[in-house]
């Protein structure tokens, strides 16, 4: 064998190597130069510094979850989309006090069971055709409909009467007051009542927002064009969005740090350090978190229905550590579910139960306990994975052994509306951003009247209904809004652990960027600077 | 030829049924459906129930089944339950998607196993030697995730020349859509090719080795011409089957890759529907993939006849 390889032909000679890598690399260089490069094509060019903000650019936004047109009218996984394709008829300001958006001005009259809305003129859908009440009153009973899933649904069923007065005033009539109708306007966007179908199935999307969508591309993402006939004048500076779906957690984070998208809100919290150590990007936080995540207690499966025993749980579990290790530290330990944007956050709510192994084994064994075993339900994703392992160690530190179970989201998400969840679960809630009234109305598993964890309290019901229709401000809101806060902590029926920081990563070069409390992403005054 | 065909038409047709079947019974058995994860974890049961009815899966499971078999049997695939659109026009911008990078993966196979195969069996420079078997061994051994993150971090972070993620269609720029393309396709064809390389190598060493490779060699034959005017095509039949067996494993790990620079193919919207109950994609995907394997099949057994008569008559 070596005699014959040794007379058989010779490889390739260094310089035939030499010449074909070098060929081929030139063929490539030739072809890669004489063509656009697709790095700086991702690139946003960027208006200048200094003079204020410039028009021009178009923004690269990384999302890791895809728009649903289906959920177009709910709160979902993304969207960011909602306040570039339309507009609100409010927004709130950072003191949750409503401001102006395609409604001017409003008056409660009737003791709060009517409100006159003056509706901004001269605002035209992407299609041309001009904005008037008629879309307001679609608006309210297209949330009525069971079908749009949307969660702010009992509060649009609130409504049960509208009277026009011409094409730009309107008075909605509500069966009773409701003190988050402000939390509905800032939810509902303004579609177009002619094409709602097409756009619940991602045909078109007509709206009256500073942004017109040119295409969808499932799994790919959305693109869309400045407005040029937006009611802001002078508004938007940028000339489109890119929005790009990269599922993958390190390919977004890549995508941030290559420059091929310029803001994220989807970085999870253990990548926010290498994003913080690399130029050229910035990491700010909302107040008004990004949910929470909570352990969820089925009060019908004994031990548990004893709540001795929940409020035992809610003691054996480092709230803290969750924090530092699931969210790189990037939100709020907490046992209430209230954010510290909301009016209802107090100090003394979120520090109400620290962990305290001690004061929770003592509870258990005055409730009979010494050691226990329960399943744990949790949604088989990273994030949601670490904080069930997290409770799992904790608990068995207190005696309770947690078997968990780990479950893909449809399946979690079918146990959470059937009521069918094993004596312990971990998900996210959301809804404790806005008016708290509204976390107890519209949550389900917060919710007085059927709720997941099969809780049922006289008193739970009375204080959230006060609540719903009492006063928004004042003395008396927040007494309800703590007798709620206390029976929350006090049934410990869904155990708040942590409150996910919302997290914005953008370019340093990027400035103007907000969210309004439901994450819809406001780029009216975005722009680009060197 | 005809006959044979008409002959295996019934069998294949029968197991594209029971596929069918098969595909809509194992979707209801997984636990989950696509109303509850339509209405969201904030949602009430009445939400939920009222989009069960409009999607039709209160109805009894025979009427499901009879009216999706019926719309694809009219070509109406229907709209997707979760996702937005309409089912077929995701299938083929996502089949669009997996074909083009599954073709640019085989394109980088087909170059880099050559090289890895020709350089292994023919060079006498230990360095060159100690190379190839350093890259084919790192190719087989490092998994696409981890090969794909260090490419993305290498020639998108820091070097910045290629992009890191994402996709421009070859046909719409293809200035663009290659280099969106680089990356996806080396990291999917990286294990393939030294799959290749290997193979080639044995089959050029074992060539080599024969005697009339010998008595050429004698003849005063140059080097160079010998290998590739008779080394290299005798060495190539197996390589070619295989060949075609690892164009079915770039189909399979095109999914892994796609997911890690978002490339919007077939495996993602697989993905996507399978995590939302996406029935009608789930179903029309599984069934497309028999149909691809029984159409396959049919054309091999019809190559297999042709060329060999006797096939015919059995």
């Amino acid at each position: 064998m070596t005699e014959l390889y040794s007379s058989t032909p010779s490889a390739p000679t260094r310089r035939t190597t030499l010449r074909a890598a070098g060929g081929g690399t030139l063929l490539l260089g030739l072809g890669l130069a004489g063509c656009r490069s697709a790095v700086s094509e991702a690139e946003a060019p960027a208006g200048k510094a200094g003079a204020g903000p410039r028009r021009g650019g178009t923004l690269t936004v990384a999302v890791n979850t895809d728009f649903t047109p289906s959920l177009l009218f709910a709160q979902s996984g993304q969207s960011l989309q909602q306040r570039l394709i339309y507009n609100t008829l409010t927004r709130y300001d950072d003191r949750l006090r409503p401001q102006p958006e395609l409604a001017t001005s409003w008056e409660y009259v009737e003791g709060g069971r009517s409100v006159t809305l003056k509706l901004r003129t001269g605002v035209i859908y992407h299609d041309g055709r001009p904005f008037t009440a008629d879309d307001v009153i679609f608006a309210v009973k297209n949330l009525q409909n069971p079908l749009r899933a949307a969660q702010l649904r009992a509060t649009a069923a609130a409504v049960t009467g509208f009277e026009k007065r011409g094409d730009h005033e309107l008075v909605l009539k509500l069966a009773h007051p409701v003190n988050n109708l402000f939390d509905l306007f800032e939810f509902m966007v303004i579609a177009d009542r002619h094409s709602v179908e097409d756009a619940v199935s991602g045909k078109r999307l007509n709206g009256t927002g500073p942004f017109e969508l040119t295409k969808w591309s499932p799994g790919a993402g959305l693109s869309l064009t400045r407005n040029e006939k937006y009611w802001q004048p002078g508004r938007p500076y940028l000339d489109g969005v890119e929005i790009r779906v990269v599922p993958q957690a390190d390919a977004l984070l890549s995508s941030l740090r290559s420059g091929q998208s310029q803001l994220s809100f989807s970085v999870p919290g253990k990548n926010l350090a290498v994003v913080k150590s690399t130029p050229g990007l910035a990491v700010s936080e909302y107040s008004t978190g990004g949910g929470a995540y909570y352990l969820g207690v089925n009060t019908t499966v004994a031990p548990l229905h004893d709540k001795t025993v929940r409020q035992a749980l809610a003691w054996g579990i480092d709230r803290e550590r969750i924090l530092k290790q699931v969210l790189g530290g990037y939100g709020l330990a907490s046992a209430t579910p209230w954010p510290k944007s909301s009016p209802a956050f107090t100090e003394a709510g979120r520090t109400h139960y620290t962990y305290d192994p001690g004061k929770a084994r003592e509870l258990l064994r005055s409730a009979g306990h010494t050691r226990l075993d329960l399943p744990l339900l949790h949604v088989n994703l990273p994030g949601e994975t670490a904080v069930a392992e997290a409770v799992q160690y904790d608990l068995k530190q207190i005696g309770v052994q947690v078997t968990l179970q780990p479950t893909d989201p449809a399946t979690a998400q079918k146990h959470l509306i059937a009521q069918t969840m094993p004596g312990l679960w971990t998900m996210g809630h959301g809804f404790a951003q806005v008016q708290p009234s509204t976390l107890a109305v519209s949550a389900y598993p917060f919710n007085e009247a059927k709720n997941t964890s099969r809780f049922r309290s006289a008193a739970y019901t009375k204080v959230v209904r006060d609540a719903w229709t009492g006063p928004a401000t004042g003395a008396a809101a927040n007494a309800l809004r703590q007798r709620i806060t206390d029976t929350l902590l006090d049934e410990a029926f869904i155990i708040d652990l942590v409150i996910r920081g919302s997290v914005q990563v953008s370019a340093a070069k990027l400035r103007g960027v907000t969210l309004n409390k439901f994450s819809y992403l406001n780029l009216d005054d975005a722009h680009l600077v060197d | 030829m005809r006959r044979y065909l008409l002959r295996r038409l019934p069998s294949a047709l029968l197991v594209l049924l029971a596929a069918s079947f098969l595909a809509f019974a194992l979707l209801r058995l997984v636990p989950g459906d696509p109303a509850a994860v339509l209405a969201g974890p904030d949602a009430s049961p009445a939400t939920e129930a009222a989009i069960r009815e409009r999607l039709g899966l209160d109805d009894p499971l025979p009427a499901q089944y009879l009216r999706w078999i019926g719309g694809l049997l009219t070509g109406d695939l229907g709209p997707s339950y979760a996702i937005g659109g309409q089912t077929a026009d995701l299938i083929a911008d996502g089949l669009g998607a997996t074909v083009e990078l599954t073709l640019g993966a085989l394109l980088f196979v087909v170059a880099l196993g050559a090289a890895f195969g020709i350089l292994g069996a023919t060079s006498r420079n230990r360095w060159t030697l100690g190379t190839v078997r350093v890259l084919t061994t790192g190719a087989l051994a490092v998994p696409p995730f981890v090969t794909g993150v260090l490419l993305v971090l290498v020639f998108a972070v820091l070097l910045g020349v290629l992009p890191p993620g994402g996709r421009v269609p070859l046909l719409t720029a293809p200035d663009l859509g290659v280099q969106y393309l680089l990356l996806p396709a080396l990291c999917l064809a990286l294990p393939s090719a030294a799959v290749l390389g290997r193979y080639l190598k044995d089959g050029i060493e074992r060539t080599l080795a024969e005697d009339h490779i010998r008595t050429a060699t004698a003849a005063g034959i140059a080097p160079r011409r010998l290998l590739w005017r008779h080394a290299l095509p005798n060495a190539l039949p197996p390589v070619v089957t295989l060949l075609g067996m690892q164009t079915g494993h770039l189909l399979g790990g095109a999914v892994l890759v796609e997911a890690i620079f978002a490339w919007p193919g077939l495996g993602q919207l697989a993905e996507q529907a399978l995590v939302r109950r996406d029935y009608p994609v789930v179903q029309d995907l599984l069934l497309l993939l028999v149909t691809v394997f029984v159409l396959v099949q049919l054309l091999t057994d019809l190559v297999h006849a042709r060329l060999d008569p006797r096939i015919r008559w059995e």
